[in-house]
């Protein structure tokens, strides 16, 4: 009987899946307690960052009563994503993408201004930026595209095929304008043809025409976007204009030294020489606040959560899962890399959200859906045992 | 049928994929550490100046009084306007630099400088702006208005203020701006560049003690430049205050006794100073023409600082120190000391001036009469040439004199205090000429003549000195032989009024001289009141001293306040004994200097100095109030 039922092509079909009890052991405890610890991070750097700000309200803890409330709604979305067999979301990927194209087109159309960008739309009094959950999305539709094609990876046209599913996404939200979130989309791209397997050759190849390309690309960019790069290769060639931000950013985290100056004792962000700085720049306040130390738990803890997920992926039943995974990684990785090096001026300011820490409610949840993705799918994952 | 079945994973892949996370962390992380632990201490400090600002809290600088406490300088409140240039977009500096100098009366171009300047200097430090204090009506509308005056600040300023101005400015002097060397000498003493200094006289002879000690006070500010709170405040410490040794009563006396002569142009220019010969207290200090110090603190303009240039009287410097003279017959009282100290003559060693000419060498040298037998006191008394000729250089009316020459003379005159600065606390002290032979041979190449030691016997040729010279010599002889150092400054009190100093009596010397020979000049200096050159119809008290005729400069045209040049300028040095006999008790010598107040080398000629030094001394010690 047992025998007989181990010969089941089990990992072929959502509908033939083991029970829950048994998936439930498989939940990984790695992913699943770095995502609460960084939750929790994340609340409590807000708490730190904000609790000085002068705000109308007059309400000190308002941004991290609303950042907790996003964060139960996200853990809410991961534990509800996971219990679902992830096959699913494969299966829906073409109405999904027209979903994804819908929301990104909604925010073209009456999305607010904010920063001079528009971001965000309002619904029933929240706001949403659709392009955080056009990320996520984005990641289930090219992870199904390359996992169908598992056998023409080295195929040019395939690569193609990829870019044109990545450029209409890419474009809105670069119409946005946020480049910044745009370039998300072409590294989840990258990542997940990588993992695929598609040629060395043709993905540095695509680098090397963007590479060649630039002035195009430069001339493209709006003005604003051109300072801020090179502001970035000489902040102090304009230290009161366009490299102000990098130079504060800088002076923050410098200054929280080793064990930094304590939750809510930096001074750069409270007195307003660290602009937003409870998203775009939060990890320049909790340098300043937490100091070295501080930092490095946090890259502690995306490690954890990095590797945890690239496991998983390892271990996936299937390509499509395995994809899913390492657009996760790749997504998280490109966001970390570029929000923490855009405050220690390793890389030019982009409004990309970090991970968890920056404190925004769509990027909170969306992450969390992912994450719960990946759950799913290493609750799904063939036994090692059986192998 | 594993890997066929599972040959969607990668292994080289995924490894390539770890190796970049290891990667993107390790980078992040090294970068951090050089930010943080490496160059933590230089952002933190970084972070502080961008939050914290220190403000100077300016202290107030020091009075000064006279010996009883009457107030010779303060200070009085006003404003300065200053900027600070780190606060100051540079986009909006030229706009604010033209209105800040409509406001200030400065040209804006200067303005802009002086910005430009302490940006590359230190832009965290204000720079002020106002060369002068503005009125309060000003100050309110520049701190009313901070968005059409961005940067700008006004600050509660003392201004110093010289209560009687002309009369002390000699010797006050006063305070200015600090300039950008003495800055850059100073900044380690505290200076700051918005800082005032004191300029020339006691100002910048006791700045050390006048000058206060700067308050801070921190403030902390957001990034609008909006100050959010004080975190510190250090409270300034006053500057001391100077006690001087100068008596009001008797320099307003000694000035408007100088002035009147001025004024009814007996003399053109003059100097008093009395000083307590017993410790070497400076009582009183005039130099007429002097100038208005509260000229220079309230900002000179430039038609002020052309007056006082073109002013051929010199009113900048003071006469009483910073100029020298012949001293004429006064400095017979120094051929006299070295003939006795020598011991080439004695009290009663006679000199038979049978004519009012001598022929030495085929020259003739001119007394102004034929006195007849004379020894040294009435040489003395009578201010006889020839008298003293005969004691430098021998002559045919002593024959058996032997000369004390010019070398004794210059030893002796030294000794005196004579070419050296007495060491008085005033700056730009003259040293004065004390020649001798070699002297001359090294200046101008040429033997010394007889001509020359008869010239110096009598205090012409080439001796020049210091009216304050001039007065400690005599207050040496006056006191019995300690020659003092002058001074001005009797204690410092702090701003409480405890006494953090007392200026003990300086002595710069005890002459190696014979009391008794002393004694002789005495004699002889009251000699010349009671019966000689120096009459002083219905003298209330005992003064002794000795007349003197200056010839030098011009006799023809006239000085810049119109008045006529002469060419001949007379002394009256003096001292008061306790009582009328020759003891060294005197409590009080001045010196009295008036120019062009002759027409010629007539001794019989008016010596205003000699009556105004009676009404001086008579007005003082009598206790007569009046002016």
């Amino acid at each position: 009987m047992s025998a007989k039922a181990l010969d089941l092509p089990r990992a072929s079909s959502p509908l033939h899946d083991r029970p829950h009890v048994r998936r439930l052991d498989q939940v990984d405890p790695f992913l699943l307690i770095a995502t609460v610890l960084l939750i929790a991070y994340g609340l409590v750097m807000t708490y730190s960052v904000t609790a000085e700000s002068r705000t109308f309200t007059g309400d000190p803890m308002q941004f991290v009563v609303r950042g907790s409330i996003w964060a139960a709604l996200g853990v809410a979305a991961m534990v509800a994503v996971a219990l679902f067999d992830y096959a699913w979301l494969g299966t829906l990927a073409p109405l999904i993408y027209a979903f994804m194209l819908g929301l990104l087109g909604v925010v073209l159309a009456i999305g607010r201004e904010s920063l001079g960008a528009q971001r965000s739309v309002n619904l029933g009094g929240l706001s949403f930026q659709f392009s955080e959950v056009a990320k996520v999305l984005a990641i289930v539709v090219l992870a199904k595209y390359f996992a169908d094609r598992g056998d023409r990876i080295g195929s040019p046209l395939t690569i193609a095929g990829g870019l044109v599913l990545l450029g209409p996404p890419v474009y809105l939200v670069y119409k946005q304008p946020d480049l910044g979130t745009s370039l998300v989309f072409v590294a989840i791209f990258f990542g997940i043809a990588f993992m695929a397997g598609a040629r060395v050759w043709q993905l540095t190849g695509l680098i090397a025409i963007a590479g060649g390309a630039f002035p195009l690309i430069w001339s493209l960019l709006k003005p604003y976007q051109q300072a801020r790069l090179t502001a970035f290769l000489d902040p102090y060639a304009d230290p009161q204009g366009a490299g102000w931000n990098i130079i504060q950013s800088l002076i923050a985290v410098g200054s929280g030294a080793a064990t930094g100056k304590g939750l809510t004792a930096g001074t750069q962000s409270p007195l307003g020489y660290l602009p937003i700085a409870e998203s775009d720049f939060v990890f320049a306040g909790l340098a300043e606040d937490l100091g070295f130390v501080g930092a490095v738990i946090l890259f502690a803890l995306y490690v954890v959560l990095l590797f945890a997920a690239l496991r998983i992926a390892f271990r996936s039943r299937d390509a499509f899962g395995m994809l899913l995974g390492s657009g996760i990684v790749a997504m998280l990785l490109f966001q970390i890399l570029v929000n923490v090096g855009m405050a220690i001026s390793l890389m030019p300011v982009t409004g990309i959200p970090l991970p968890f820490i920056s404190h925004g409610g769509s990027s909170l949840v969306s992450i969390c859906f992912a994450l719960g993705v990946l759950q799913s799918v290493s609750m799904r994952r063939a036994a090692p045992e059986l192998g | 049928m594993r890997s066929e079945e599972r040959a969607f994973v990668r292994p080289k892949r995924f490894v390539a994929m770890g190796l970049a996370i290891i990667v993107v962390f390790t980078t992040l992380t090294v970068r951090l550490w050089d930010l943080q632990v490496v160059n933590g201490a230089h952002y933190r400090s970084l972070a502080e100046q961008n939050r914290v600002l220190r403000i100077p809290v300016a202290a107030e600088r020091g009075n000064i009084v006279d010996r009883n406490g009457y107030v010779l300088a303060r200070n009085i409140p006003g404003f300065a306007v200053t900027v600070l240039p780190i606060d100051l977009p540079r986009a909006k500096q030229q706009d604010l630099a033209s209105k800040l100098g409509a406001i200030v009366g400065r040209d804006p171009a200067d303005v802009m400088t002086v910005i430009d300047q302490q940006r590359a200097r230190n832009p965290y430090e204000p720079v002020k702006i106002s060369t002068k204090p503005v009125a309060r009506e000003v100050a309110l509308v520049l701190s009313e208005r901070p968005e059409l005056f961005p940067s700008v600040r006004v600050e509660a300023e003392s201004i110093r203020s010289y209560v009687d101005a002309t009369l002390y400015a000699p010797v006050l002097g006063y305070v200015g701006p600090i300039t950008e060397e003495e800055l850059e000498a100073q900044r380690d003493e505290g200076y700051l560049p918005t800082d005032i200094i004191g300029r020339t006289g006691l100002e910048r002879q006791y700045e050390r003690y006048l000058r206060g000690t700067y308050g801070w006070r921190e403030i902390e500010r957001d990034a609008a430049q909006r100050e959010i709170k004080t975190l510190s405040f250090k409270p300034p410490v006053a500057g001391n205050n100077i006690v001087l040794t100068i008596d009001d009563r008797l320099q307003k006396l000694l000035d408007s006794e100088l002035r009147k002569g001025v004024e009814e142009d007996r003399f053109t220019q003059a100097v008093g100073v009395a000083m307590n010969p017993q410790n070497g207290e400076i009582l009183a200090m005039v130099s007429i023409p002097g100038y208005d110090n509260n000229w220079f603190v309230q900002g000179i303009t430039p038609e002020q600082m052309k007056s006082l240039n073109s002013d051929d009287r010199h009113p900048l410097v003071n006469k009483a120190v910073g100029d020298i003279y012949p001293p004429g017959s006064t400095f017979k009282m120094v051929t006299a000391l070295s003939a006795l100290t020598a011991g080439t003559a004695t009290r009663n060693t006679v000199v038979n001036v049978s004519s009012m000419v001598m022929t030495v060498s085929g020259s003739n040298f001119y007394d102004w009469r034929a006195h007849g037998p004379l020894n040294l006191v009435d040489g003395y008394a009578h201010s006889s040439d020839i008298y003293f000729y005969t004691l430098a250089g021998g002559g045919p009316m002593g024959p058996g004199i032997t000369p004390v020459g010019p070398e004794n003379i210059s030893k002796y005159g030294h000794m005196l205090g004579f070419g050296e600065p007495t060491g008085i606390d005033l700056p730009g002290e003259a040293k004065g000429i004390m020649p001798d032979p070699a002297w001359k041979l090294a200046t101008f190449d040429e033997e010394w003549t007889i001509g020359n030691t008869y010239h110096e016997a009598i205090g012409q040729g080439y001796v020049a000195v210091t009216p304050i010279q001039l007065l400690d010599a005599y207050s040496a002889v006056a006191n019995g032989g300690t020659l003092y150092t002058p001074h001005l400054l009797k204690e410092v009190r702090d701003s409480n009024g405890n006494v953090v100093y007392t200026q003990a009596p300086k002595i710069t010397r005890k002459l190696a001289m014979k009391p008794e020979d002393l004694a002789t000049i005495r004699e002889g200096a009251r000699k010349v009141v009671t019966s000689g050159h120096a009459p002083m119809p219905n003298a209330k008290l005992p003064i002794a001293g000795k007349t003197g005729t200056a010839e030098f400069g011009d006799s023809t045209g006239k000085d810049s306040a119109g008045r006529n040049k002469l060419g001949f300028h007379n002394w009256f040095v003096s001292f008061l004994p306790q009582q009328d006999n020759t003891d060294p008790t005197a409590q009080i010598a001045m010196v009295v200097f008036t120019f062009d107040s002759s027409k010629g080398l007539c001794e019989t000629c008016l010596n205003p100095a000699i009556a105004i030094s009676q009404r001086v001394y008579e007005a003082y010690v009598l206790g007569d109030k009046k002016p």
